[in-house]
């Protein structure tokens, strides 16, 4: 017998429910007047508030004109007479748009509009009887704030159809039904509830839509249906619900993304000023906003409008939130960075509203880099909250969502990562989602959930809060509190003992692509971070007042450390205007650097390294610049003139492919990679497999392109041309460079191999011609060590991490973020890779595998295509890296020595690494950070008292004594 | 016509996170390659309607735009 299966066909009551739902949608609106003189001009931004316009003049505007342009912004003006008949009606202004458009009536901020809400109100902001002068800015855009919300989605697009303005009247009765039936029907849809609940639900819901009768002229039964709700579904308390959740609104803003900078000030404009309105109608509603560069934006742009919200943030409602300057990359920044971000940060909102914060607000960002809790806390930031590991590691899940973060040096943070996502539209079934995956529910007290539209601001909407208002009705619901960021973390975390602790950095298992996306963004933020250290130094050396223009310098600096700008996912035209800033920064660093006729070492340790002194007559080339390899031996910030030594005995022998030098037999392959490399002094082999050799792989992540590497990429290989083999170009007294050229279709790849008389290290310049589309170049170490972990710099000390795939929790990182170095050590010795601007590798095993270059197309289609230029060293060592200084040989590598006439004239403060000299920000003292960076404690005597600071420069103690333990950042004030 | 469609529209579409490429013009036939978030965008056709109304505007020539749509890997299917 065939098996026939059964179709429904007929419709279900649910479905009926549902027709006529959208049916008493229809009568929210009383009375449209449509706003028929409307003039639109379309424009371009080119800058921050600046326009390049299509046309000198307006044109009319008509219900059914194509409106908005690629990239554009439109001016939409009208001059309006309210008729007589609305008058004396609560008025409203609705214009359904793709658009984000901020609306201005007689010169005031009015409201907005944006695809996440189509009207807003107008009655208590005008004068009806004055004519209305409209002037509407509004800023088109394809991507919508948040793919998942389907109407967002189906008005994506550069060419919009304009569906008309009115000035509308809205029918509260059915508004408010609508809401009740948003609420309802959204229990009864999800299977997070009870299910007799939902079929409760689905046969009231019937029933009260029966109160209706849609066949009368004007809608009938809306009362009696409101009744019935009131006194059949919400009375009903036979099914109960268990759960408490904190609601916090926020609106997540990408300062550049799939838009640039320029366009993130009218996007925090809107954002901002859709809440001030909602808080005038609603004074129980409270927001959360981070980002005090927007806030900054918005006083320059916006006083009327920031001068309102500051009234907000006195009485309560309007809460910053977020200590940092943006939310930064939280991996590539090295520590002085992030210490800016929250000196920055708190000073701003301190300026602005008289104090700080002491919550880190990071929603977005993409894994943590192990460093943060002990900057947070000295940067007077209690808390730290951000969402990823929750919800987006693809392996693992993370174990708590309310615990105590743990850093490097054994700081203490309150932390929440909670259950969900931070875009959700206050849904029942999201919030009941966020209850049932909150790990903590028996140490961690209230789970938080936030709410409103974002990415690309927008945040809340009446709609959140009216569902809001209705939870307590809802005896199926978990108990929900509306409240502040900082009310839900000092009331669940604070004091609480139960809470577990993760000792360890906050890992995304997710966007492993991100350390090594956009290569040259990646360089120039590693260059300007050391041009920041060398500007600051000198302009205390040299009593030079430099601090308003390095200060606003470094603000410019740390925008680029936006979490969707240095990692690299974002469109074409954020990336050259990050290139661009780039340009600037670095101009304004080395006009405040200057010249001198002498070099000096600003580290604060002798220099020991090789390292290549550039000198028109030198005989030797890097980076296509004449110069001299040297060990300068040069002490801890001291200066004087370097003389090119000239050795001119034999040191090297080369026979084909067999290279010996003072330190090594090498014995290379034709395409530059190391088939043997023999440790004259340590006499054992380092090379165990492929070594130095570079590596192709096709690398197709997927939707999220810019974003991740997967582990698959390992699965298939892209074979390499030798167009050239490996052969010696270039020798003087003191190093030989060895050249190969490799190929494929589309790019080519020159390696520079230089080996040296006088130092163990292997330098590898890299010249790259790169044209790829989906492949990741890895260069690859297989080292003859047995080991099960690896070290990698943090810029403020080592993680180590283990090598082998026990677990999924290794498995997970098989691609993870260093700094400056990575080293494979036995006892006996290792190798360590010393890098100039690269951050993501690999370990397995024996091997390590730094990540060069990747080629994506999404979001930026053009994504790292073009020249490239970079290095690193290969260090064999004796013993551990530690003992061996790698650190300090990373630092020189990533320190030159500069030209300036100028003397240092304060202790070195070794052992400890100097991080930054600079003026204090009120102008009293030289502020100087020390970091220990080798895992050791230890005592620095000095010979006079100096005061102890945290890292936003308040004295917390005198001492002429400075203690020190491991991975300790120190402040002090002299 | 290949300047225009690099130095003025393509700047534009790229802010919206779209690709333009110019392949050819022949006989008042433009054809262009669609990328990036322009290769999937459901209502193409008034983009490309734009374009034939900018060109009549600046370069004062009438064509008809030929659009191709590369999409990106993961969406080509």
């Amino acid at each position: 017998m065939a098996h026939i299966k059964v179709v429904r066909r007929s419709m279900r009551p649910e479905e009926w429910t549902d027709l006529r739902f959208g049916w008493l949608k229809r009568h929210i609106y009383n009375e449209k007047w449509e706003i028929e003189n409307l003039e639109i001009r379309d424009a371009r931004q080119v800058r921050e508030m600046e326009f390049e316009y299509y046309s000198d003049e307006y044109r009319p505007l008509k219900k059914g004109d194509m409106y908005f342009t690629p990239d554009g912004t439109a001016f939409i003006k009208a001059e309006v007479k309210i008729p007589d008949c609305l008058k004396d009606k609560e008025l409203w202004f609705s214009l359904k748009t793709a658009a984000e458009i901020c609306v201005k009536v007689n010169g005031k901020y009015i409201g907005g509009v944006d695809p996440n809400r189509e009207r807003m109100l107008l009655s208590p902001y005008i004068n009806v009887n004055e004519t209305l002068y409209f002037d509407m800015m509004g800023y088109n855009r394809s991507k919508p704030d948040d793919e998942r919300n389907p109407e967002s989605l189906s008005v994506r697009g550069c060419r919009q159809i304009f569906e008309g303005a009115y000035i509308c009247t809205v029918n509260e009765d059915v508004q408010s039904l609508v809401y009740d039936f948003e609420l309802l029907l959204d229990i009864a849809k999800s299977e997070l509830f009870n299910e007799d609940y939902r079929a409760f639900l689905n046969r009231e819901l019937n029933n009260a839509m029966n109160c209706i009768d849609f066949d009368s002229e004007e809608l009938t039964g809306v009362d009696d249906a409101k009744k019935y709700i009131e006194d059949v579904i919400y009375s009903n308390d036979t099914y109960k619900g268990t759960g408490d959740v904190a609601l916090v609104a926020h609106s997540h803003l990408d300062v550049a993304y799939y838009w640039r900078r320029i366009h993130a000030v009218q996007k925090n404009l809107r954002t901002v000023l859709i809440q001030l309105r909602l808080m005038d109608r609603y004074p129980h509603f409270k927001y959360a906003h981070t980002q005090p560069y927007t806030y900054e934006t918005l006083e320059k742009y916006y006083p009327d409008v920031f001068q309102e919200l500051k009234e907000k943030v006195k009485n309560g409602q309007f809460e910053p939130v977020g200590a940092m300057y943006v939310e930064p990359d939280c991996n590539v920044p090295n520590a002085e960075s992030l210490i800016r971000q929250c000196l920055y940060g708190q000073k701003t909102y301190e300026r602005m509203f008289g104090k700080r914060v002491n919550n880190a607000w990071l929603p977005d960002v993409f894994g943590n880099s192990w460093i943060l809790p002990q900057i947070l806390k000295k940067s007077g930031v209690d808390y730290f909250v951000s969402n990823k590991m929750s919800t987006w590691n693809d392996t693992n899940r993370f174990p708590h969502n309310n615990f105590i973060w743990r850093g490097i040096d054994g700081s203490d943070v309150y932390a929440c990562v909670p259950p969900t996502h931070f875009i959700t539209w206050n849904m029942p079934s999201q919030i009941q989602e966020n209850w049932e995956a909150y790990i903590d529910k028996d140490k961690g007290g209230q789970t938080l959930n936030m709410f409103g539209y974002g990415d690309g601001g927008s945040g809340c909407t009446e709609e959140m809060i009216e569902l809001m208002n209705r939870f307590d009705k809802l005896s199926i619901m978990p108990k929900c509190t509306h409240t502040s960021g900082a009310e839900f973390l000092e009331k669940n975390l604070k004091d609480n003992k139960a809470l577990e602790v993760w000792d360890g950095e906050l890992y995304l298992e997710m966007h492993r692509g991100t350390f090594t996306t956009k290569s040259d963004i990646k360089k120039a933020n590693r260059k300007l971070e050391e041009k920041f250290r060398t500007a600051e130094m000198l302009s205390v050396m040299r009593n030079e007042d430099n601090s308003k223009e390095i200060t606003e310098l470094y603000k410019k600096f740390l925008i680029n450390q936006f979490h969707d700008i240095l990692p690299g996912s974002h469109i074409h035209p954020v990336y050259e205007d990050a290139m661009k800033d780039y340009a600037e920064i670095e101009a304004g660093l080395d006009g405040i650097i200057g010249k001198g006729s002498k070099y000096f070492n600003t580290l604060n340790f002798k220099r020991n390294a090789i390292e290549f002194i550039e000198n028109k007559n030198g005989t030797a080339t890097k980076y296509g610049k004449k110069g001299n390899w040297l060990i300068t031996g040069m002490d801890a910030l001291s200066s004087g003139s370097l003389r090119k030594t000239s050795y001119d005995k034999e040191w090297i022998s080369v026979d084909g492919l067999r290279v010996e030098t003072p330190y090594y037999e090498i014995i290379f392959n034709p395409d530059g990679s190391i088939k043997s490399l023999y440790d004259k002094n340590l006499l054992r082999e380092w090379a165990k497999g492929d070594f130095n050799k570079l590596k192709f792989y096709v690398d197709c992540p997927g939707n999220y392109d810019a974003w991740d590497i997967l582990p698959n990429y390992r699965e298939k290989e892209v074979e390499l041309s030798v167009e050239s083999p490996v052969v010696l170009v270039e020798k003087d007294g003191e190093s030989a460079t060895f050249r190969a050229l490799l190929n494929t279709e589309k790019s080519q790849w020159e390696m520079r191999i230089r080996v040296f008389r006088r130092s163990r290290a292997i330098e590898v310049e890299n010249n790259v011609n790169w044209n790829e589309k989906h492949k990741l170049a890895k260069v690859e170490f297989q080292c003859n060590i047995l080991t099960r972990k690896a070290l990698c710099d943090t810029s403020a000390g080592f993680i180590e991490r283990e090598t082998h795939r026990n677990t999924t929790w290794q498995q997970a990182r098989f691609e993870v973020c260093h700094h400056k170095w990575c080293d494979m050590s036995e006892t006996g010795g290792g190798v360590a890779i010393i890098n100039d601007g690269k951050y993501g590798v690999g370990f397995l095993e024996n091997t390590m595998s730094l990540s060069l270059l990747r080629a994506t197309e999404r979001p930026d289609v053009t994504s790292d295509i073009g020249k490239h230029s970079f290095s690193y060293m290969i260090m064999p060592h004796e013993k551990d890296a530690v003992t061996a200084e790698i650190n300090k040989l990373a630092l020189q590598y990533n320190t030159p020595l500069i030209k300036a006439d100028c003397s240092w004239n304060m202790p070195t403060f070794e052992p400890l690494y100097l991080q930054a000299v600079k003026m204090s920000e009120d102008g009293k003292m030289t502020v100087i950070r020390l970091s220990e960076q080798n895992g050791t404690r230890g005592k620095i005597k000095l010979n006079q008292k100096v005061k102890i600071l945290n890292m936003l420069e308040d004295i917390l103690s005198e001492t002429d004594v400075i203690e020190f333990k491991p991975f300790e950042i120190i402040t002090i004030g002299i | 016509m290949e300047k225009y469609v690099n130095n003025v529209l393509a700047p534009k579409l790229q802010g919206d996170g779209g690709w333009v490429e110019f392949i050819s013009f022949e006989n008042g036939e433009l054809t262009l390659r669609f990328r990036g978030e322009c290769s999937k965008c459901l209502i193409l056709h008034r983009c490309t309607d734009w374009i034939e109304q900018e060109i009549k505007r600046d370069l004062k020539k009438t064509v008809k735009v030929t659009a191709i749509r590369k999409k990106p890997y993961f969406q080509d299917i």
